[in-house]
């Protein structure tokens, strides 16, 4: 299932990528290698260039300098983004559309779409009571549950969630966690942005953002350890690098 | 290019289409209701530049007539040409833009037996073929009123010149490129804005699948308005409610093929659906769409032939009535509905060409600005 990638072992690389918007560095030279099979927590305030970084990724915007690779295959690619999937912030659903016509027309762009799989897909994020609910009447966690079905429905290989779990409810956010999981126990890569600290514990491994760079990398333990403090938070701002306003 | 996407973004502004309702009617009803408005308000001026023909085939008996109306026409400031014999060539090689047609046999001292003077009008602009008809009855009638009698021909379409039928045309044409670009700036502007453009981007759908499949899921609901309209304006159902006889249409008769009209709204509809998308780039709101009318619409409304014909314009505005889409599409339905010509005449050929070489120019604008990186 997962395709030979360029770079051995890495699904995503990055070769000091970056991105600038007029004299905004939103994204100042990252370079990274995520391994297949495994759930990254991309973590960091608002601003930091989780969504951008994301972005170069998933060949959205260009860099302005640097290389973007996701499976072996330099970004923008529009063929690649087959296998890729992606979970925007805003939900990205058609409101006149029933669940299952959102879901249909997504799954639609990549290929003809398997009712059993998309069935299934449903089941899942718990919708299948749903399906021909128009997407304006949907609640909230919902319509975000719809989002992330509309993001799984061609069955990528690497996953970029931006935020997937604002404004969903404690319980639900077990189930996304536990389904992220599941996913990676399946060899697949998924790399999700979060600013909420109480998550980084069910990554693999996590990315510090700020201010466009990776100020540190490892698994939560390893991070706190690292800049000896109790939380994420506490290390966060004494591993802000010299300088950093904040 | 993938004709599954593509499908699949029709469909899908299809569904979307089923579930907004009020979009629906003002795509559907809107146009009916107005055009029912209009009928009834035309069906109820100044005189525009006139070359006046007059064809006497009954010699010496009606030169108490021609006087009388060369006298009139002078006095009204209204040019005299020489037509020949034929009223309706006069007409329609553009010679004459009314012909006062004096038959053989005309006996005016016997008004019981004699053949009636007919005034010929092409039929095409009824505002202006009023305004005429009315100056030349006046004129003929008002000297030797027990004498004469008067009829009134169009050339094209039939008998008495009813301004509704060259309006239809107009307002076909109108109505269709309207709502089509005013729905497809607001749908297109929602995806933009509602986060649904950035995840259709994240997926193998190519720029020309987005405004293929857009023009054709607003095309259908252009070709469906443009058939109810047809409908409505062609065709007449009369009816009996409790002694009250009520009748819906307005039965405008129709020369040409209305297939040949459906073709001409829907490349008009194809530019209208692409430069709304285009357009779209420059709104952040729905309002701002809508800001959008005075530029693109209002201007085409007042130029583009709906009310006068491109050549009573003034001069200078009539190379800007030449680059609207609109003026091509008037030209083309009237071309088809009223003078009932087809795909051999090399005037409906050029209207069509330019239909389509503005819907090609406004898909390649239009999908320019779906670019990837939408910041």
């Amino acid at each position: 299932m997962e395709p030979a990638a360029a770079a051995p072992g890495a699904a995503i690389e990055t070769r000091d990528v970056a991105k600038v918007f007029g004299p905004v560095h939103a994204v100042d030279g990252v370079t990274l290698a995520l391994e297949p099979g495994r759930v990254y927590g991309l973590l960091g305030p608002n601003g930091s260039g989780k969504t951008t970084l994301i972005r170069l990724l998933m060949g959205l915007a260009r860099p302005t300098s640097g290389e973007a690779h996701v499976l072996g295959v330099r970004m923008p690619s529009r063929e690649n983004l087959a296998r890729i999937g992606y979970m925007t912030q805003a939900d990205g659903v058609y409101a006149e559309l029933s669940v299952w016509e959102n879901l249909r027309f997504f799954a639609t762009l990549y290929g003809p779409p398997d009712e059993a799989a998309l069935n299934e897909t449903l089941r899942l994020v718990e919708l299948g009571e749903r399906r021909n609910t128009p997407a304006f009447e949907l609640s909230g966690g919902m319509r975000r549950r719809l989002s992330l079905a509309c993001a799984l429905a061609h069955r990528p290989t690497v996953m970029f969630l931006d935020e997937p779990t604002v404004g969903v409810d404690p319980a639900l956010r077990v189930q996304f966690w536990d389904h992220f999981r599941r996913l990676a126990a399946q060899g697949n890569t998924l790399l999700v942005s979060s600013h909420v600290m109480d998550e980084a514990d069910r990554c693999d491994e996590l990315l510090l953002m700020r201010a466009g760079r990776i100020i540190a990398r490892g698994t939560s333990a390893d991070i706190r350890r690292e800049a000896g403090t109790e939380d994420l938070e506490g290390a966060f701002l004494k591993l802000a690098p010299a300088g950093e306003p904040q | 290019m993938s004709g599954r996407r593509v499908l699949a973004l029709a469909r899908r502004i299809a569904e979307q289409f089923r579930r907004d309702r009020p979009s629906l009617a003002l795509l559907i009803v809107a146009p009916v209701v107005m055009l029912a408005l209009l009928g009834w308000v035309l069906r109820g001026s100044e005189l525009p530049p006139t070359r006046l023909g007059i064809v006497n085939m009954a010699g010496l008996a009606a030169a108490q007539v021609r006087q009388a109306v060369e006298a009139g026409a002078a006095s009204a400031g209204i040019t005299i040409v020489d037509v020949g014999g034929d009223a309706d060539a006069a007409i329609r090689e553009g010679l004459a833009d009314i012909v006062v047609l004096i038959p053989s046999g005309f006996a005016p001292t016997s008004p019981g037996s004699s053949p009636p003077i007919e005034i010929v009008v092409p039929g095409i602009s009824p505002g202006d073929d009023a305004a005429r008809v009315v100056q030349l009855q006046r004129m003929v009638a008002g000297l030797t009123p027990s004498a004469v009698t008067v009829a009134v021909r169009a050339v094209y379409g039939t008998g008495t010149p009813d301004a509704l039928n060259s309006f239809a045309p107009a307002l076909i044409g109108f109505f269709g490129f309207f709502f089509v670009f005013i729905l497809t700036g607001i749908s297109f502007l929602r995806e933009r804005i509602g986060g649904t453009l950035e995840r259709l981007l994240a997926t193998p759908i190519s720029r020309g699948e987005i405004v293929l499949g857009y023009s054709m899921g607003f095309t259908l609901f252009a070709a469906l308005q443009v058939t109810i309209i047809l409908l409505f304006a062609l065709s007449t159902f009369s009816f009996e409610i409790a002694g009250v006889r009520v009748a819906i249409g307005l039965g405008i008769p129709c020369a040409g093929a209305p297939f040949l009209a459906f073709l001409v709204v829907v490349l008009l509809a194809v530019g209208a659906v692409n430069l709304g998308i285009f357009l779209s780039t420059f709104a952040r709101t729905e309002l701002q769409i809508l800001q959008f009318i005075p530029i693109v619409i209002t201007p085409q409304a007042l130029l583009a032939g709906v009310f006068w014909s491109i050549e009573s314009l003034p001069e200078a505005l009539q190379p800007l009535a030449r680059l609207m889409p609109l003026t091509y599409a008037i030209e083309g339905l009237r071309n088809v509905l009223i003078k009932g010509v087809g795909l051999e005449s090399r005037a409906l050929q050029v209207e069509l060409l330019v239909l389509a070489g503005f819907a090609v120019f406004f898909v390649a604008i239009a999908s320019r600005t779906i670019r990837r990186e939408v910041a």
